[in-house]
C-alpha cells in the first residue's frame, strides 16, 4: 500500500517536474554557464565559444553603464518596497473598512491589475510627455510649478536620483500596488477581531490599533511580501524597457534591461548572461530565505 | 474616616473624568486619523485612475484634440472614429485572437499538467517532495530574464521562432510553477481529505479518487487558476517580444507597438489609445471573473 502510494505520487508530479526542469532550471543553469564563455554572436562562426572564466563579469563590472544600472536597480526596488507598502497599508484598510460604495472602491483600487503593463507603460509615457502632460498643466494652474517638469527627459541628477528615475519608479509602484494591497488585505483578515475589541476596552484609538495590533501581527506577512517585492523588483524589465529603454543617459537603466540590450542589440550573449548571472545570484539568495520561511511555516 | 472618604471621592471622580478625557482625546485623534486616511485615499485614487481615464478619454478624441495645448481634460469633439480606423493601420483583431489563442493554450496546458502535481504536493508526503517544492518555487520566483537567452536559442534551433508552438511552450514553462502553487493552496484549503479517504476505503485507486472525486469538485478552483494563468500570459511582453515578433502572428502586447515609431513617438495617437483600450478589455473581463478569488488565492499560494 505504502509503495503503491509512493509510485502514485511520483507519477503525478513527474510531468510538472519535467516541465519545470526543462523550461526553468536547465535554461537558468545554461545561462549561468554561458556567462563563463566568450559568446559573441557576431564572432561565434570563426571563434566558437571558448571558456574565459570570470572575464565577462570583469567586463560588465568595469562598465560604467552596468554599475549605473546596478545602483538604479537597487534604488528603484528600495523605493518601490517602501512607498508601495506604506501606501498599500493605507489602501488595505480602506478596502477592509465597511462603508457604502466599498465594492466600487475595491475594483477601482485594483485597476492597475487588469491594465496590461505594456499599455500602462505607454499611457504613462504619454501622460509624462513634458509638453502635453496634464499633470504639468494641472500643477501649473495650481501655481505649484513655473515651467514644465520634464518627467522622462530631465538630465539633472542628485546622487543616484533623477526625475526620470523617480517617474519610472512611480509607474512601477502604480503597476504593483493592487498585488500589494490584496496581499496585505489577505493578511489582515487573519487577525482575530477580539484583539481590536481589547484595544477598544482600553480606550485606545485607531492609530494604537494599527500600531499595537495590526502592524505586529502583519510582520511575518510583510516579511514575505518584502522578499517577493525584492525578487521581482531586482529582475524587473518591462516598464523600464518600454517607457525609456533605459535612457536618458542610463538614468533609468536597470540590470535586466542592460542584460536584454546586450543580448539583442549588441549580440553579446556572454555579457548578457553575466549580467543575468548577477541577477540570478542576488535573487537566488533572497529566494533561499523565502523558501526557507515557506517550508518552515508548513512544518508547523 | 471622613478624611479618607473625602480624599477618595475626588480621586475617583478624577480618574473617571480622566478616562472620559482619554475617550474624547482618542475620538479626536480618530477623526484626524480618518481625515488623513481619506486624503491619502483620494490622492491615491487619482494616481491609480488618471492613466485609465486618460486612455479611455483619448480614445474618443481626434488627434488634434488630444494634442491640444493646454491639454483637454475631456473630449471636446467626441468621436469613435479611432476605433473604426485602427483596424486599417494594424490588424488588431488578428493580434487579439493570437493573444487569446496562445494565452488560453498555455493556461489550459499548464493547469492540466499542474493539477496532478498540485494535488499530491498538497495531500501526501513522499521522498523528494521538498526538492520538488524548492524546484518549483525557485522557477516561479527567479526573474525570467535569467533564463531568457538559452530558451530563446533552444526555441530558435528547434525552428519554433515565430510559431505559436514555441511561445505556448515558453508560456507553459513560466506559468506552470505559478499554477502548481496556486492549485496546491486551493486543494489544501478547499478539499476535505475525508472525501477521498471514503473513496479509498470503498476500493477506489488513488488515481481514480483524484480523477473522479477531487477534480470534479475542484472545477471552480481550476477555472480560477486557468484564468489567472491566462491573464499572466496575456500581459506578457518579454517572451512575446523575443519569440513572436513578426508579421500577423504577433500578440497584442507586441502588436500595439506597431503604432509607435522610433523613440516612442506615437504617430496615430488616438488610434493607439483605442488599441490600448481594446487590449485592456479582455483582461478586464477575465479579471472580473476571478476578482472574488483574489484574496483567498493570495492566502493560499502567491498570485502574481
Amino acid at each position: 500500500m505504502e509503495r503503491k502510494r509512493r509510485w502514485f505520487c511520483f507519477f503525478m508530479v513527474l510531468p510538472a517536474i519535467l516541465f519545470t526542469v526543462v523550461l526553468g532550471l536547465i535554461p537558468m543553469f545554461t545561462s549561468l554557464g554561458w556567462s563563463f564563455l566568450e559568446y559573441d554572436l557576431m564572432r561565434v562562426q570563426e571563434h566558437g565559444t571558448p571558456f574565459v572564466g570570470l572575464e565577462n563579469y570583469r567586463t560588465v563590472l568595469n562598465d560604467g553603464r552596468f554599475l549605473r544600472s546596478i545602483s538604479n536597480t537597487f534604488v528603484m526596488t528600495g523605493l518601490v518596497v517602501v512607498v508601495a507598502i506604506a501606501l498599500g497599508l493605507v489602501l488595505a484598510h480602506v478596502m477592509k473598512a465597511e462603508y457604502r460604495g466599498r465594492a466600487i472602491v475595491r475594483v477601482l483600487i485594483c485597476a492597475p491589475w487588469f491594465v496590461p503593463p505594456v499599455v500602462a507603460a505607454a499611457i504613462w509615457a504619454w501622460l509624462l510627455n513634458a509638453d502635453r502632460s496634464p499633470i504639468n498643466s494641472a500643477l501649473m494652474d495650481a501655481g505649484i510649478i513655473e515651467s514644465n517638469i520634464r518627467f522622462l527627459t530631465d538630465s539633472s541628477t542628485w546622487g543616484p536620483f533623477s526625475i526620470p528615475l523617480l517617474s519610472v519608479t512611480a509607474v512601477r509602484i502604480w503597476n504593483g500596488l493592487p498585488f500589494i494591497v490584496i496581499f496585505i488585505l489577505a493578511g489582515m483578515q487573519s487577525i482575530p477581531r477580539d484583539l481590536y475589541e481589547a484595544v477598544d476596552v482600553d480606550g485606545g484609538n485607531l492609530w494604537s490599533k494599527f500600531r499595537h495590533v495590526t502592524l505586529p501581527l502583519l510582520r511575518p506577512i510583510l516579511g514575505v511580501l518584502i522578499m517577493l517585492l525584492l525578487i521581482t523588483g531586482i529582475g524587473h524589465f518591462e516598464i523600464n524597457y518600454i517607457m525609456t529603454g533605459g535612457g536618458p543617459q542610463d538614468m533609468t537603466n536597470v540590470m535586466a534591461v542592460y542584460s536584454y540590450l546586450q543580448a539583442f542589440n549588441f549580440f553579446r550573449f556572454d555579457l548578457a548572461s553575466a549580467a543575468g548571472g548577477l541577477i540570478l545570484l542576488i535573487t537566488a539568495a533572497i529566494c533561499f530565505f523565502y523558501i526557507r520561511t515557506q517550508l518552515r511555516n508548513e512544518d508547523r | 474616616m471622613t478624611t479618607t472618604t473625602t480624599e477618595h471621592m475626588p480621586r475617583a471622580t478624577g480618574r473617571r473624568s480622566g478616562r472620559k478625557g482619554g475617550f474624547a482625546r482618542s475620538r479626536n485623534a480618530d477623526r484626524l486619523t480618518r481625515a488623513i486616511v481619506i486624503v491619502v485615499t483620494v490622492l491615491a485614487l487619482v494616481y491609480i485612475l488618471l492613466p485609465v481615464y486618460w486612455m479611455v478619454k483619448s480614445s474618443f478624441q481626434t488627434n488634434a484634440d488630444i494634442r491640444a495645448l493646454p491639454p483637454h481634460w475631456y473630449p471636446h469633439e467626441f468621436t469613435i472614429q479611432a476605433y473604426l480606423d485602427m483596424t486599417y493601420v494594424i490588424p488588431i483583431w488578428r493580434y487579439i485572437l493570437n493573444s487569446i489563442y496562445v494565452a488560453a493554450a498555455a493556461a489550459i496546458l499548464s493547469t492540466l499538467i499542474g493539477c496532478s502535481a498540485a494535488y499530491v504536493l498538497a495531500r501526501f508526503r513522499f521522498p523528494g517532495m521538498t526538492l520538488c517544492l524548492v524546484a518549483i518555487l525557485a522557477t516561479q520566483l527567479i526573474p525570467p530574464i535569467t533564463r531568457a537567452f538559452p530558451l530563446y536559442s533552444a526555441i530558435q534551433s528547434a525552428g519554433l521562432l515565430n510559431s505559436y508552438t514555441g511561445i505556448i511552450i515558453a508560456y507553459a514553462g513560466f506559468s506552470l510553477p505559478f499554477c502548481v502553487m496556486l492549485l496546491r493552496g486551493y486543494f489544501m484549503n478547499n478539499c476535505p481529505p475525508d472525501l477521498e479517504e471514503a473513496a479509498l476505503v470503498d476500493g477506489c485507486s488513488y488515481f481514480s479518487a483524484f480523477w473522479r472525486i477531487i477534480l470534479p469538485i475542484s472545477l471552480p478552483g481550476l477555472a480560477a487558476v486557468t484564468i489567472f494563468t491566462f491573464l499572466n500570459a496575456w500581459n506578457d511582453f518579454l517572451w512575446a517580444s523575443l519569440l513572436l515578433n513578426q508579421g500577423d502572428m504577433k500578440t497584442v502586447q507586441v502588436g500595439i507597438g506597431d503604432f509607435s515609431g522610433e523613440g516612442g513617438n506615437v504617430r496615430y495617437i488616438s488610434m493607439f489609445m483605442a488599441a490600448c483600450v481594446t487590449a485592456t478589455i479582455p483582461a478586464l473581463i477575465m479579471f472580473l471573473f476571478v476578482q472574488r478569488w483574489l484574496v483567498s488565492g493570495l492566502t493560499a499560494g502567491s498570485v502574481k
